[in-house]
């Protein structure tokens, strides 16, 4: 009685809604793909996005997005080579050290009616960012602005306190050299991820928090229009749903776990290809400076010698990982072609070392995020350690209490880290990594708390010098001094496997980073 | 009835201010420091410390938990500084995706179950009441994260009929649909057992009650015992059930969010305790545990309105 009350409200017979019934489970038997179309691009990201204003921007995803939406004077080129290109810029000229002359290009047009990039933009955009509250884009400039200053409507001159190398790469190239419109700017206030106009191929149609972000054609565009309508960056945390996502057909690219690489390597999914780029994550056994335990500079080699890192790339990382020389990667200014002390273990030197300093019976705590690939490898480093009599507990914290380990702000936890296992992220330029190990980080990143005037020195110089021989030389000394202390074993870069469907050209900077504005359908 | 209701929501009250105040005292004394995690290696003390300022940190914690409280009775759950947007929007964006999806999975739960545990308790001790009794501890004892991965695998990758990630295009009811329905079964399955069996149960004791058998003595036809006198009272723990079950799918919701790439509640507070986004946190519990509490105070006015001996206390 009641449904045919039902029925009647609705003006529904019961044949209507059989058929109606039957019709929505025919739709739902039809293969389901969102992807592999030639107008929509499905992406993935690790991470929501937090800001898309370039002063204010705070993880990688927020660049992959502004990539595609703003402009730069000069950004990354696609391809396996760390070498950027004029973007924004018709020409730019380093004048001396602390002078950077840059002419744009005419005509360059941002959204929303909000006319021309003009000079003024750009004062406008770096000001901004450089002396503004948020660390990453203030530090991607160091503290080296001085001022822009606008010569004409298209030229100016980035004038520098001090010279500045880093910010090629850091702060031109990357998220905080992204240039907005004053008066776009001006005409909202504060913004964070509805920029109110765009200058790049793509402007953001819409942002669905936690879900994703969907960019789409920027009618406005001053150069060749974007290769697809829409692409939508769909944020998936778990690797392995992602995984499934993409086998599925919902996303034409994605990374993948390390754990797949084989098999999508052997049986990749269908119509697709995976491709491997080295990484520039850094990975590495710190070892405490000033622990008492450790105070002994041959305690901590025994550990350097005695770590196997060949078995941990096995193990943890499926043989799909290089070990890495330092904390700079491959093709990077700075990197070194060797380590000091070789990749396989010398158990016997390890011994010996351990011997010499009267040292017996030793017992550490080793601190490890509670990632599946960190505890592996901080189980394969307690076995390897056990080999020359050394006892490793290992402690496990999730990512809120682990990244705090170290901090002298956030308790007194620093003076318990004797071993810990790290991974820091790295954008290209030696600086960003180097930075986080001179004497003043200790007690904030400086975990180890490794301490080395010559290093302190080298890096201040580094950030001044003109000359890339020389400066990749002291980038190169400063990873010989880290390793030289006994603190540092490295281990890997990692590497970052990508899942890309046969009908997507990528463009991907050498890291296997997304370049949105450079993917195209593959003909 | 309405003393009763004025005491339930009294106590109602009380039980979300212990929990949340209970909460914001356990999130502050594990460690983690969120101006370092939020702002990265690079940020200094003046920066960390204008952070602190603007989260509020930098007061001692009954003044921060005092204000909280304050600030909820004006309506303001308060403001994530990562994002600059209000709590409450970021609350009520994520609230509905958990939502519809609780409800599908207890709808659907109990759609199948209470049908199922009438009738094998009508048929009691036949094949079909062993059978179902083998299926239903069967779904109980899966995992739900498991039956989430292979029905992936099967409808999404081999099949390709249903979606595999994310919650649907925004006013596009269809696409909504076909997103809720691998995760509303993957949570709901084990539901189905539990139901069932609870209302088996039930349904076995009622019917040997005196009543009943009253009632089969004056020749009343067995469908009206069943549905009309049986069922009322057999329904109670089923009812008390899913109010407690609605709360712990908020929580349990969780993995079907990361599993599905789906957006929701569990998936914010999860996010925002790694982050130490403290007014997050406590806008998202506050939250769910009103939700929880009205839940279960739901489900007792129900079983009140049901029963009148729980209507006058006895």
């Amino acid at each position: 009685m009641a449904i045919n009350t039902i029925q009647k409200g609705l003006r529904l017979s019961r044949r209507t809604l059989l058929m109606a019934g039957t019709v929505m489970g025919l739709n739902m038997m039809v293969p389901f793909s969102m992807a592999a179309s030639d107008e929509v691009l499905q992406s993935r990201s690790y991470v929501d996005i937090t800001s898309l204003d370039p002063a204010n921007y705070l993880n990688a995803v927020d660049e992959d997005v502004m990539g595609a939406i703003y402009s730069k004077l000069i950004y990354f080129k696609p391809g396996n080579k760390w070498e950027w290109e004029l973007q924004a810029a018709e020409s730019i000229e380093q004048v001396d050290a602390t002078h950077i002359k840059f002419k744009l290009k005419e005509g360059i047009q941002f959204s929303n009616g909000f006319g021309e990039m003009t000079a003024q933009d750009v004062k406008f955009s770096f000001e901004r960012a450089a002396f503004g509250e948020n660390p990453a884009a203030a530090a991607d400039w160091g503290g080296a602005l001085e001022e822009v200053e606008v010569t004409g409507k298209y030229t100016g001159v980035i004038v520098l306190k001090k010279p500045y190398q880093p910010l090629w790469n850091l702060a031109l190239s990357y998220a905080a050299g992204n240039i907005i419109s004053q008066k776009a700017y001006e005409s909202v206030g504060e913004f964070t991820n509805s920029p109110p106009a765009s200058s790049g191929p793509y402007i953001v149609k819409e942002w669905r928090p936690k879900q994703k972000v969907i960019l789409e054609r920027n009618p406005d565009y001053y150069g060749e229009p974007s290769a697809y309508k829409e692409i939508h960056i769909n944020q998936i945390d778990d690797e392995k749903t992602a995984e499934i996502a993409f086998e599925s057909g919902n996303l034409d690219v994605t990374r993948i776990s390390m754990s797949s690489v084989q098999s999508y390597r052997e049986t990749p999914p269908d119509n697709s290809q995976l491709q491997v780029f080295p990484s520039l994550f850094y990975v590495w056994l710190g070892i405490n400076f000033e622990n008492p335990k450790l105070q002994d500079p041959r305690v901590r080699q025994a550990i350097q010698y005695a770590v196997d890192v060949p078995s941990i790339l096995q193990a943890s990382y499926f043989g799909e990982a290089e070990a890495s020389t330092g904390i700079i990667a491959p093709g990077l200014l700075g990197h070194r072609a060797q380590s000091l002390i070789a990749p396989e273990a010398d158990i016997a030197k390890a011994k010996a070392l351990l011997a010499e300093a009267g040292v017996s019976n030793l017992e550490l705590s080793l601190d490890v995020l509670n990632k599946a690939t960190n505890v592996t490898t901080a189980q394969i480093i307690q076995a390897l350690l056990s080999q020359i009599g050394i006892k490793v507990n290992i402690n496990q914290h999730e990512a809120g209490s682990f990244w705090t380990l170290g901090s002298e702000k956030a308790g007194e936890r620093w003076k318990d880290i004797e071993l810990i296992l790290n991974r820091y992220s790295m954008v290209p330029d030696p600086y960003y990594a180097t930075v986080n190990f001179i004497t003043s980080q200790k007690g904030k990143w400086n975990w180890e708390r490794f301490s080395n005037e010559e290093f302190d020195q080298l890096n201040e110089q580094a950030q001044a010098e003109l000359d890339l021989e020389k400066r990749g030389a002291m980038y190169q000394r400063m990873q010989d001094l880290m390793e030289q202390s006994g603190s540092y074993r490295f281990i890997t870069h990692e590497a970052e496997p990508l899942a890309i469907r046969d009908n997507v050209s990528a463009g991907l900077r050498p890291d296997g980073r997304p370049l949105y504005r450079h993917f195209k359908p593959a003909n | 009835m309405w003393l009763f209701l004025l005491r339930r929501c009294g106590l109602a009250v009380l039980i979300v201010m212990l929990a949340v105040s209970a909460l914001y005292l356990m999130i502050h004394a594990i460690p983690g420091d969120p101006a370092s995690i939020i702002l990265g290696p690079r940020a200094t003390d003046e920066m960390k410390a204008a952070l602190y300022i603007k989260m509020g940190l930098d007061q001692p914690v009954y003044v921060q938990l005092a204000s909280f409280f304050a600030n909820i009775l004006q309506g303001d759950l308060g403001y994530d500084v990562f994002s600059q947007r209000d709590v409450t929007d970021i609350v009520l964006e994520q609230l509905p995706w958990t939502l519809a999806l609780i409800f599908a999975s207890v709808f659907w739960a109990a759609l199948v179950g209470i049908p199922l545990g009438c009738y094998s308790a009508l048929h009691a001790n036949t094949w079909f009441d062993t059978l179902t009794g083998i299926v239903s501890v069967g779904t109980i004892a899966i995992p739900s994260f498991v039956v989430a991965i292979y029905s992936l695998l099967v409808f999404s990758v081999t099949l390709q009929w249903l979606p595999a990630i994310g919650a649907g295009e925004q006013g596009d009811l269809l696409s909504q649909l076909e997103h809720l329905i691998l995760p509303a079964f993957a949570v709901g399955l084990g539901w189905v057992g539990y139901i069932s069996r609870l209302v088996r149960a039930s349904m076995l004791e009622v019917m040997g009650s005196n009543h009943i058998r009253t009632a089969k003595a004056f020749g009343l036809p067995s469908r009206w015992i069943t549905f009309r006198y049986a069922l009322r009272l057999a329904i109670l723990p089923t009812v008390t059930l899913l109010g407690v079950g609605i709360g712990y799918l908020l929580s349990a919701s969780l993995f079907a969010e990361i599993v599905f790439a789906r957006p929701g509640i569990g998936k914010l507070i999860f996010d925002a305790v790694s982050t130490r986004n403290y007014p997050v946190v406590m806008g998202s519990v506050l939250v769910t545990t009103g939700l929880f509490v009205i839940a279960t105070t739901l489900a007792d006015f129900i079983n009140a309105l049901l029963d009148p001996r729980i209507r006058a206390g006895r």
